[in-house]
């Protein structure tokens, strides 16, 4: 029996469509190295969009089954691998953060219900798949990143730029790197604007795969800030279940929204409780209040993450609780919502941004 | 000015469409005042020609004209509608 061409073979691992960008895999171009040898074995590489990809497991063995399959092949080798393209079909890179591939807000609106845990940690799952991670803190006010990450130093500078915090596998700059200690930041609006700018174009994030970008809450200068400076990939949008936070966070996400930055989704923080005496569930906040709102404000649920004494202890002393406890509930519901965000993440890297041509 | 839409549409814009569009608050007025292009009756030739054009994140342009008057924003949809 003769071994199958090349083309054989794309057509049937043609019959594989990604879930999230709704086309067949081989269309997308993550079909790459295909060699068929004269005895009939079969190997490629199969580059996902995103190492935290939710479908790497069935994406490899369908390929599997698909190729194996064909009349002639006698063994097929697939090597999974992961590139992350840049957002956005576009000529040429972004002048602030060229070589950032994605960037990724974290937003609320409302204060108080775990932003800064929620990037923190969503950051470092990211990181943890394999991807490189920077976490910009916008927070000029009450920047939480370096106590949230034990990184509590000041950066240094090499020539001219200053050089992120490194932290877990991961780059940080935060105001509070910046401004350390107690001392209160006291500025107005334009100031704040002017300061996280500095963060973007002042510091030498390097080559990176996402950069997460902690909000601080609100509608106003740090948001607008962040949405005229840089094409945002997307925002992700945190809220507790209860009715005052899911509608400030839909404020949130309609401001988003009217600034063309796509939401990825919403994230339920504050979920449940289980009492570690009793054993009961508890829903303190209420329940799922936010994927009742992502319904009808018609965007993505990204998942829900439990109330954690864990969580705050791990964050109070420095170690995101992905990586201290990877076993927890709340480390694996940040996990699962981390894959779905570089999912959402990845289709905006297929949308093309209208073109301007001056004559 | 022309814009290639994301959904393939193309749309072409004259200098003194852009110009006599423009949305900053010189320009339109603000605080119940009227803007300078309700108190003008005509623009010169150096203020209807485009110079520059800056993407303001993904949702606007910052157009510039020869005149050096730079400080409109033009929303997506401003744009969009402008043509309908």
């Amino acid at each position: 029996m003769d071994a199958p061409t090349t083309h054989q073979v794309l057509e049937a691992l043609a019959t594989i469509r990604d879930p999230d960008l709704g086309r067949d895999v081989v269309s997308l171009g993550m079909i790459k190295e295909l060699d068929v040898s004269s005895e009939g074995r079969v190997s490629f590489t199969f580059e996902l969009t995103t190492p935290a990809c939710p479908v790497r497991d069935r994406f490899k063995s369908q390929a599997e089954d698909a190729v194996g399959q064909l009349a002639g092949v006698t063994g097929v080798d697939v090597r999974m691998s992961a590139n992350v393209r840049p957002a956005f079909m576009r000529p040429k890179p972004s002048e602030i953060l060229p070589r950032v591939k994605q960037t990724i807000a974290v937003a609320s609106g409302k204060g108080g219900v775990g932003k800064s845990t929620v990037a923190v940690n969503l950051a470092a799952a990211l990181r943890l798949s394999g991807a490189s991670v920077g976490l910009l803190d916008a927070d000029i006010y009450g920047p939480s990143v370096p106590v949230m990450t034990g990184s509590l130093t000041t950066p240094q500078q090499s020539n001219g730029h200053l050089l992120p915090i490194e932290a877990h596998g991961m780059k940080l700059m935060s105001f509070g790197h910046l401004n350390p200690g107690s001392e209160p930041t006291i500025y107005r609006g334009p100031m704040v604007g002017k300061a996280i700018e500095a963060m973007m174009i002042q510091v030498d994030w390097g080559r990176l795969d996402y950069l997460v970008i902690d909000l601080p809450p609100g509608t106003g200068d740090a948001s607008l800030t962040l949405a005229q400076a840089v094409p945002l990939t997307g925002v992700a949008i945190v809220c507790t279940p209860q009715d005052v936070a899911t509608d400030i966070a839909m404020k949130a996400l309609q401001m988003f929204r009217r600034l063309n930055v796509t939401p990825l989704g919403l994230i339920e923080n504050m979920s449940w409780y289980v009492c570690p005496s009793c054993g009961h569930r508890h829903e303190i906040f209420s329940h799922g209040g936010a994927e009742s709102a992502a319904k009808r404000f018609g965007v993505p649920f990204l998942g829900a993450i439990p109330l954690e004494e864990t969580i705050r202890e791990d964050a109070d002393s420095g170690t995101p609780v992905v990586i201290s406890r990877p076993e927890s509930a709340g480390a694996k519901a940040f996990v699962e919502i981390a894959s779905q965000v570089a999912a959402r993440t990845s289709i905006q890297s297929y949308r093309q941004l209208p073109v301007i041509n001056v004559h | 000015m022309e814009i290639t839409w994301e959904d393939g549409t193309r749309t072409a814009y004259t200098g003194k469409q852009l110009r006599w569009a423009c949305p900053c608050a010189e320009c339109r007025g603000e605080g119940g005042s009227p803007g300078r292009l309700s108190r003008v009756k005509t623009l010169s030739d150096e203020e209807l020609r485009v110079k520059d054009v800056t993407l303001i994140g993904q949702y606007a342009l910052q157009i510039a004209f020869e005149s050096g008057h730079a400080t409109g924003l033009y929303s997506f949809s401003m744009l969009r509608r402008l043509m309908q």
